[in-house]
């Protein structure tokens, strides 16, 4: 690969209009001269391998051995527990813990390594209630309902505020919520010094404590297989199926009860590292007829427009810093004011960069956690000085100023399988299967917007895992192991490897960006109408039709990836299908043909689920009477913020245009 | 934007990059006791491998031939080019 060693005059010493940036790349001397130096030596012949530090640049060897074809398959391949847990995340974690807790032998699947993989590697904070410090709960009950626009499960926010302080105590107790000071305050911010960082606070690093705990409690964990169906006897679930990546070679799992947190998905990310999760759980759940929500409400995760793609350079410091401690920022004064707030900053911000455009980029603006004010960051508005909640602080990284970093992904905790209005803790309706945290089950806890502030989802799916765990052991206390024919195993078996016995097909990396280049433009997920919707659903089918049946493994490696791939298109076309049958807009949804909320027609839930014949039905369920809000309220005090298009649709007086020059997306999510 | 060796040399065959990589970028040679970036192309740059590497093997790349597809990208000034990126851009190193 060539490599670009030329330095732009900027980095000569010419003085750069951004001050802010020049001075946070202290010491990018060097950054540039490793750049050059890898060029260089990236073309002489590789030095012997041996083991040791890097010395100095001369003596790299920097050329790849070739990729080895053979992997030794695991010598374990049948397992069998009372509860088998799927995905390793904060829910995961806390479902196994749970089920552990309660007395059941638990086993426990990630693709990766529980702690590194899928989002729960990236949360930045960590949000809790906590009455000790004043927290008001009516004040918080107030903004969630106004903020996510009437159709959020107040049922399971009341949980929430019962439980989380709890979640947030396990964390502390298993050593993920470690504190210890910013990169700024050590200094390594300013040199870019991002591994002596992790170096100097290894021992307070919350990752391992993943693994490390769970095994301490004698969970048994597998890593490194991906999970592609459940096994299903009799009307029941009775284990899963899946594959160790490396290998190829197919492990099964028997179990009383399976409970699923495998995250939700996203279709390509550019600058939000969610490439794991691709949907596996939600696909698996369609499959046996369960109901799916919360498609139309997209994600708003954000990226950096001069390098989308580059994840690091986004989310370096959230990455390495603590995860810190948010709350108390909620009071009676201002629950509704934050609750709009969060609507124009968030959502209106977003639809009108999209429609109007954005300022030119030179890179420079960073955005300074450090220096913000604390009720920007989500930080404790306490006077009490004994409140842990100091808000996020984390070191200055650049400024996102564009949305569709994770293209495809829904709003947290809003989309993934439905267990209806009254579930309180996972239950599908399928004698032993259950569903926890963000993108496996539906709870809508953030209905149509994302109004808690940040921190919120690390907390839920910690306390929606311990209780799918608990429920699930108690289930499988009274439950035993359910046979698995030998027919139905091979069936499965067949399915797994059917990619690699494709001779000539097409390769799911492209799959991928084809996917992905239908599903990422603005008018698909930003700024919808009919029309946008219905083209793009054409070109999914097509996919679905003609793509998927053809999509083709050379290796073990690509097996995994032709299996996401098609869960990333059944995920485009539920999100599609529910776009275009949502006729309003709320929250995340912005139609531009139908700009206004719909009370009558649409305080509810989009509902799919595979038909008898095979298609995706739809159905909508509407929401409790208790979480609509003020029925008779006057439509402009009942919704605080207008989107485009909806004054004149309503005969409402116009918005005030926001300032000229001001950065919606500056605060970050 | 991805992960890159920077010294095989240093590769102390921990197979720490093998486990925690989410995107199963890395394989492992035996004989050799060193890991291998062999899928590099699913790499999603979250540079976990990069921090996490004792013998400090690895490197993360801000090098792009081009820009990612987004909803919305605004125009960017030569400052903030692919190239220009690449050389400029917070990339962390084993010197500082």
């Amino acid at each position: 690969m060539a490599k670009e060693s030329k330095k732009h005059p900027k980095q000569e010493g010419e003085e750069a209009a951004g001050v802010s940036r020049r001075a946070f790349l202290t010491g990018t001397g060097s950054v540039g001269a490793v750049v050059a130096a890898a060029a260089a030596t990236g073309l002489a012949a590789p030095k012997a391998f041996g083991q040791g530090s890097a010395t100095s640049n001369a003596n790299r060897a920097t050329d790849e051995p070739p990729v080895p074809t053979k992997v030794e398959a695991p010598k374990k391949t049948e397992y069998q527990c009372d509860v088998l847990i799927l995905g390793g995340g904060f829910a995961g974690l806390n479902a196994a813990m749970g089920a552990r807790k309660a007395g059941q032998s638990v086993v426990l699947v990630d693709k990766g390594r529980p702690g590194y993989s899928g989002l729960s590697s990236f949360p930045s904070s960590h949000r809790w209630y906590d009455p000790e410090f004043g927290d008001d709960a009516q004040a918080l009950r107030d903004t969630v309902q106004r903020g996510a626009e009437y159709i959020v499960n107040m049922d399971w926010y009341q949980v929430w505020l019962d439980e989380s302080k709890g979640a947030m105590q396990r964390l502390k107790e298993w050593k993920i919520l470690e504190q210890f000071p910013n990169a700024v305050e050590t200094g390594h911010a300013a040199s870019n010094n991002y591994v002596g960082y992790r170096e100097k606070f290894a021992e307070k690093d919350r990752r391992p404590r993943f693994v490390e705990t769970m095994e301490k409690s004698g969970v048994q964990i597998v890593m490194r297989t991906m999970i592609t169906d459940l096994i299903q006897e009799d009307g029941k679930i009775v284990g899963a199926i899946g594959f160790d990546v490396p290998s190829g070679a197919i492990l099964t799992f028997r179990a009383k009860a399976v409970v699923m947190c495998m995250g939700g998905g996203s279709i390509k990310p550019t600058g939000f590292p969610t490439a794991g999760n691709t949907f596996d759980g939600e696909y698996m759940g369609y499959n046996l007829g369960l109901p799916i929500i919360g498609k139309e409400f997209d994600d708003f995760h954000m990226t950096v427009s001069y390098a989308a793609g580059n994840a690091f350079l986004t989310n370096s410091w959230e990455y390495l810093e603590s995860l810190w401690l948010c709350g108390g920022d909620i009071t009676s004064k201002n629950a509704i004011q934050s609750a709009d707030q969060k609507g124009k900053i968030l959502i209106q911000g977003r639809i009108l960069k999209a429609l109007n455009g954005l300022a030119a980029n030179d890179g420079t603006a960073m955005s300074d956690l450090t220096k913000g004010d604390a009720t920007r960051r989500g930080a404790t508005v306490s006077t009490n000085p004994a409140d842990p909640r100091v808000g996020k602080r984390n070191s200055p990284t650049p400024i996102e100023d564009v949305v569709g970093s994770a293209a495809g992904m829904c709003l947290h905790l809003t989309s993934g399988i439905f267990c209806g209005l009254d579930d309180l803790v996972g239950a599908t309706g399928m004698p032993g299967l259950y569903v926890a945290g963000d993108g496996a089950n539906a709870s809508a806890v953030t209905g149509a917007a994302y109004p808690h502030g940040v921190g919120f989802t690390s907390n839920f799916c910690s306390v929606q895992g311990w209780r799918a765990g608990q429920a699930a052991a108690k289930y499988a206390a009274g439950a035993q192991l359910g046979a698995v024919s030998q027919e139905k195993l091979a069936e499965l078996k067949k399915k797994i490897v059917a990619p690699m016995n494709v001779k000539t097909g097409l390769d799911p990396n492209w799959a991928r960006d084809v996917l992905h280049s239908i599903m990422v433009p603005y008018w698909i997920h930003i700024v919808k109408t009919e029309a946008s919707l219905k083209g793009a659903l054409a070109q999914v089918e097509m996919l679905r039709d003609e793509v998927v049946p053809k999509l083709c493994a050379a290796s073990p490696h690509d097996l995994r990836l032709c299996h996401e791939m098609k869960h990333k298109v059944l995920s485009a076309e539920m999100k599609l299908r529910a776009g275009l049958e949502r006729k309003e807009s709320r929250g995340f949804h912005y139609r531009s043909d139908f700009p206004f909320r719909d009370d009558k027609n649409f305080l509810g839930y989009i509902q799919l689920r595979k038909g008898k014949d095979g298609k995706m039905e739809m159905s909508k369920v509407e929401v409790k009477d208790a979480w609509k809000g003020d029925l008779g309220q006057e439509y402009t005090k009942r919704y605080g913020w207008r989107f485009p298009g909806e004054a004149k649709a309503k005969g409402l007086p116009e918005e005030t245009a926001p300032p000229a020059g001001a950065q919606p997306w500056a605060q970050k999510g | 934007m991805s992960v890159q060796r920077y010294d095989l040399n240093a590769c102390i065959g921990c197979r720490i990059c093998n486990e925690i990589c989410p995107m199963d970028v890395f394989r492992f040679d035996e004989a050799l006791n060193k890991s291998v970036i062999a899928y590099v192309e699913n790499c999603q740059s979250c540079g976990q491998c990069y921090v996490n590497c004792p013998g400090h093997s690895l490197v993360l790349s801000n090098y792009n031939i081009g820009f990612a597809v987004t909803s919305v990208r605004a125009a960017n000034t030569a400052y903030s080019k692919p190239a220009a990126v690449a050389a400029t851009l917070p990339v962390g190193t084993y010197d500082s």
